[in-house]
């Protein structure tokens, strides 16, 4: 009986040994692999400009609007990827030479509420989704992507905005 | 003292010219006289207005929380809103930030609920035991949530979120309204009430 444990063990240690050396392999390639195409897909622009949300058909309230804006430049200005991260309206941003457009439109809004999540913790999350859109200065895109912001345990609802800017932030560091 | 000397050299100009005595003297300092109050009066009634008394803002409230788009002032600092003059001011103990209604492009009120309990305290709600923190989260406020979108002098967009206590946001956009600022949705009219 021992010795048939012992014939298991040694056939299937190399078979084992040899699944976990490709595996390693693979992933180390993979990685190797993705950032390499990561590198290489990175755009170079020094400034941004940043357009006011479009809300179309979707009801959101104003200061969501605002909050949203707001955000975005300032989780913009802080990934220290652009010289200059202009306004919308802005006149300096005409004649800026590599200059590329941020806008975003509302896809989808829900407003909860912090006292229902708070008290139940399962309800009363606020989302909102919206498409980014970035392009360059002839109008090709760069990006154009649904993204959305949640708030679902502790916070005010405005907190949304923030997360939605955040992951804006993160797509612009990975992109330029 | 400034004043005495043209008279005296008036005085005697006419004396030196005419040479009619001491009536015509009288006559010329009283003219001069005249035309002197006349000319300095509206000069120290300036000076009055623009050095001793300030413009009282038409519009004040405090304990207003600034939640973002402060340009100089942090986010969700507490300070004194204001409309000084023609424009609408937010002013800690620290800075002053300032907009002008003209510059206004949009401004709106809305209805919202804070919690009694906010910031660290709240936090510290968290630890009481038996769900305890849960039950003080169902204490809240109403407030009145004051958005105002304006451009800069660059004609940059920029928009502010205040936070008011209940049913004191519609004078400030009553009151910017008039002062030129615009407003995609109207100032509600108060409901008529019927005796």
């Amino acid at each position: 009986m021992k010795h048939h444990t012992r014939t298991a063990v040694s056939a299937i240690f190399p078979i084992v040994f040899a699944c976990a050396l490709f595996l390693i392999v693979g992933s180390l390639w993979g990685q190797s692999a993705s950032s390499d195409s990561k590198s290489a897909q990175k755009v170079s622009a020094s400034s941004i400009q940043v357009e006011p949300m479009d809300a179309g058909d979707v009801p959101i309230p104003p200061e969501f609007r605002i909050a949203i804006y707001e955000n975005l430049i300032t989780q913009i200005e802080k990934t220290g990827k652009f010289q200059h991260v202009y306004r919308s309206g802005d006149k300096d941003a005409a004649s800026a030479p590599d200059l590329v457009t941020l806008r975003t439109t509302a896809q989808s809004f829900t407003k909860g509420s912090q006292k229902k999540r708070e008290v139940t913790t399962v309800s009363g999350s606020t989302s909102l989704t919206l498409k980014v859109h970035i392009t360059d200065h002839a109008g090709q895109t760069i990006v154009d992507r649904d993204v959305q912001g949640k708030v679902r345990f502790m916070g005010e609802n405005l907190r949304a905005t923030y997360d939605f800017s955040k992951k804006v932030a993160k797509i612009i560091r990975d992109t330029f | 003292m400034s004043i005495q000397k043209p008279i005296f050299n008036v005085c005697v100009t006419t004396n030196s010219f005419l040479g009619t005595g001491t009536g015509m003297c009288v006559r010329g300092l009283f003219l001069l006289a005249v035309v002197a109050a006349l000319m300095f009066s509206p000069l120290r009634a300036r000076g009055q207005a623009a050095g001793t008394s300030p413009v009282a803002p038409s519009v004040a409230q405090t304990d207003v929380k600034l939640v973002i788009g402060g340009d100089k002032v942090k986010n969700y600092s507490v300070g004194t809103l204001s409309i000084v003059g023609s424009s609408l001011q937010f002013a800690t103990s620290k800075t002053k930030a300032e907009v002008e209604a003209s510059s206004i492009l949009d401004i709106s009120t809305n209805e919202d609920s804070r919690q009694n309990i906010a910031g660290a305290a709240h936090l510290a709600t968290m630890a009481i035991p038996y769900g305890g923190g849960r039950v003080l989260a169902l204490f809240s406020h109403k407030v009145d949530v004051l958005t105002v979108e304006f451009k800069d002098a660059g004609g940059g967009y920029h928009g502010t979120i205040f936070v008011l206590a209940q049913g004191q946001a519609a004078p400030f956009k009553k009151q910017l309204i008039a002062l030129g600022a615009k407003a995609s949705v109207p100032l509600a009219e108060p409901a008529p009430t019927n005796k």
